[in-house]
């Protein structure tokens, strides 16, 4: 530890606090989410029960809570590992080592754009849809099951994570992070998540979109061609992989117009409907 | 449950799963399939309301991925009002899916609303900061939110599920059949809208052959999801032994 002697004894936190905070954020992380300063409020709130042991005065304790309610967002669940380095700085603060406030929001706002990058593919983009299309054949089959096991893995899973970041971040304070960030295991991690949960669409695609065409032209001579037989004969399911693909390039193209996009699939709906094409 | 009951719990649990309490639970709790075991409870019809919550939730599926937290689209609207009613009128689950979607869209608005208020707070918890009132900035962060967030999101499903039941029953008998068919063709095209999502938010255009490689696995080997899951997760781990030995040589 340091070496910095001070008058006063050093003020220690214990695993308990710093798991407390990790529930305050956890519970929060976007409850009190605002277009302002979007995570700052909670990130202050998870920090109180650090501060309030670390700040005896009421000036100190005041300037630490104000230096927290600076504008602050991140992923929430991986976002624990900058909770675990700035409390550690906190305490090394409050034990008298020269640590300044911009270093503290430096650190902040340093680490939430990129962590806010590797949360969002690895926890949101990965883990959230590979859980609920795991079960969601149960669901299809009218099983309570397909709702159940998503509503227990999921939370169970991600705070497993937080709890691990968390801690982790406090005890390796900075060197966690170039750890996380450098090292090519997050790299293959999420190279990982991306490959299953890629293939996982993939399949519920072929599942789950039902598209097919009943037209059919008579010739003459009495003999008909039923399309959709010759869509078979080429590539069976060419139709709904066409329709995820055509609103991809879409998405690609145009940026994310969901509201665009989903008046005309009703629109192409009604038509095709209406002229007998689907 | 009565027509009453069953809208006061939906009411209530829009305003719960909407509150966000629990970064990944509440976001679990909002998903049409998870809507779907609360009203099956509640209905007594777990078969269809969990028939309904699946098709939903193919909608839905990307838009929860969607990064930075902004709902482009909001799956607990139009699961606590599409799948209650969907139950109550005896629709099929595509005809729910085709009256979810406009439900789906008001409910950005609503959720735009909430971060607007929001703001109110976080000033508040800055005069907190200011007389180092850390009780106050608690609530500030949680009680004060959640009582808005009941003003504002408790009417709109209460009153749409109380209502919304004779309605949806009326608007199912004087369906004409092309429109019925319509909705069809809504229902089995909407969930390639949800992957489409996830395929910009996972965004490694190199990696869309495993998209092609899930949906084939199905198309020509038929297999169910669960060994799609496990052949991916194999062949994922092969191929980063396979990097991990290139970068080692």
């Amino acid at each position: 530890m340091s070496e910095t002697t001070t008058n006063q004894e050093m003020t220690k936190l214990d695993k308990k606090d710093i798991t407390k905070s990790m529930w305050i954020y956890y519970a929060g992380a976007e409850l009190s989410n605002s277009y302002e300063r979007l995570q700052s409020l909670v990130f202050c709130a998870s920090m109180t029960p650090i501060l309030k042991k670390l700040y005896t005065t009421d000036e100190e304790l005041s300037a630490a809570l104000k230096r927290h309610l600076v504008f602050f967002n991140t992923e929430g669940i991986l976002g624990a590992i900058i909770q675990g380095i700035v409390i550690s700085m906190e305490e090394q603060k409050a034990n008298g080592e020269s640590i300044t406030d911009d270093a503290i929001t430096g650190i902040k706002t340093g680490l939430m754009g990129p962590v806010a990058g590797m949360g969002d593919a690895i926890i949101w983009a990965a883990v959230m849809p590979i859980i609920f299309s795991i079960f969601l054949p149960f669901a299809s089959n009218g099983s309570a099951l397909g709702g159940i096991m998503p509503l227990i893995l999921y939370p169970l899973i991600t705070i497993v994570i937080s709890y691990y970041l968390i801690h982790n971040g406090y005890t390796l304070g900075k060197k966690s992070i170039v750890s996380l960030l450098h090292g090519g295991r997050m790299k293959n991690i999420i190279f990982t998540a991306n490959v299953i949960g890629l293939t996982m669409m993939g399949a519920l695609s072929a599942s789950y979109i039902t598209l097919s065409t009943p037209l059919q032209f008579s010739f003459s001579g009495g003999s008909t061609i039923v399309i959709q037989e010759v869509l078979d004969l080429i590539v069976p399911g060419l139709l709904p992989l066409s329709a995820v693909f055509i609103i991809y390039a879409y998405l690609k193209k145009k940026g994310p117009h969901y509201t665009k996009i989903l008046l005309t699939v009703v629109i192409v709906s009604i038509i095709t409907s209406l002229l007998g094409i689907f | 449950m009565s027509v009453l009951g069953v809208a006061i719990f939906m009411g209530c649990y829009y305003w719960f799963c909407r509150l966000r309490f629990g970064y990944t639970f509440s976001s679990a709790l909002l998903q049409p399939v998870t809507i779907a075991v609360f009203v099956g409870l509640i209905t007594g019809d777990m078969k269809n309301a969990m028939m309904i919550g699946a098709g939903l939730q193919l909608v839905y599926m990307g838009v929860t991925s969607t990064p930075g937290g902004n709902v482009p689209s909001d799956p607990a609207l139009a699961g606590c009002i599409a799948i209650p009613l969907g139950v109550a009128a005896g629709m099929n689950p595509q005809t729910a899916i085709a009256l979810a979607i406009p439900f789906g869209v008001l409910g950005v608005f609503v959720d735009q609303l909430r971060r607007t208020t929001n703001a109110i707070w976080v000033h508040m918890a800055d005069r907190y900061a200011e007389k180092a009132d850390t009780k106050g900035i608690m609530r500030a962060a949680f009680l004060y939110p959640a009582a808005a967030g009941f003003i504002i999101r408790f009417p709109i499903v209460f009153i749409i599920d109380y209502f919304g039941v004779s309605v949806a029953q009326n608007l199912i008998e004087i369906l004409p059949a092309w429109l019925s068919h319509s909705f069809e063709i809504m229902g089995g095209i909407l969930p390639a809208l949800g992957f489409a999502i996830t395929l910009t938010v996972i965004g490694k255009k190199n990696l869309i052959p495993f998209f092609i490689a899930g949906f084939f696995a199905v198309i020509y080997l038929g297999l169910d999801t669960m060994a799609v899951a496990i052949f991916a997760t194999c062949i994922a781990l092969l191929l980063n032994l396979f990097k991990l030995k290139e970068e080692e040589a």
